[in-house]
């Protein structure tokens, strides 16, 4: 599987496109669009909106997420921003602000 | 896990567009444009296209880049690598089959007399 791995040394400022899996362990900020799932790790710090299909959350990220699939707020992941998907996970010991919109029209 | 000297790789599906800073070495096989800012190795598989001013410890080029490149040990241009941009390094190997337009500074001591 070549996905890519942003490392916790990382840092990243700008934008992140692309069309295959991403792992964050590091830091982006700016905006992140992608058509498969994105992980943010727990050491994982992201200042960005997401756009993606998937996003699987243990780390901190604030922006605005919308995924066209589902978002998955792990335990002991920190999130501040809106979440718009048709599915959405939130863990026991996940916190969480913001608002949630699961009213996405019908594929 | 979090050590310094771990691998990152930017893949073949993913474009960054921004500034790229950090420690531990750094595979990219996708593109990125801007700024790469980074303490360890860099390599730019032949898929890669980086169209920054790259900063590193020391740099590997198989695939394209452009931008000014400012290495504190080497620069190496692989056979399939094009590079367009001035380079800054102590070494710099360039591989027969390799493309390469721009300047190169090495830090070498000319005699007084010239």
């Amino acid at each position: 599987m070549a996905n890519t791995i942003i490392g916790s040394s990382i840092v990243i400022d700008g934008e992140i496109s692309g069309d295959e899996d991403l792992v964050i362990q590091g830091t982006v900020k700016g905006k992140i669009s992608l058509k498969e799932s994105l992980f943010v790790e727990a050491s994982g710090v992201v200042e960005a909106d997401i756009e993606v299909q998937n996003v699987e959350i243990g780390g901190r990220v604030t922006g605005n997420i919308a995924a066209t699939d589902k978002v998955e707020l792990k335990a002991d992941c920190r999130v501040v921003g809106d979440v718009r998907a048709p599915r959405i996970l939130i863990a026991d010991g996940a916190s969480f602000k913001g608002n949630v919109d699961m009213d996405v029209k019908e594929r | 896990m979090a050590t310094n000297d771990q691998i990152n790789i930017i893949g073949k599906g993913i474009t960054i567009r921004g500034s790229l800073t950090g420690a531990g070495d750094l595979v990219v096989e996708g593109r990125v444009e801007g700024q790469v800012n980074l303490k360890n190795h860099l390599t730019i598989e032949s898929s890669g296209i980086v169209e920054a001013d790259i900063r590193a410890d020391d740099l590997t080029i198989n695939g394209t880049a452009s931008g000014n490149i400012d290495a504190i040990t080497k620069v190496s241009i692989n056979q399939s690598a094009k590079v367009n941009g001035d380079i800054k390094a102590t070494r710099v190997v360039i591989e027969d089959g390799a493309v390469f337009n721009g300047s190169i500074e090495m830090d070498v001591k000319l005699p007084d007399d010239i």
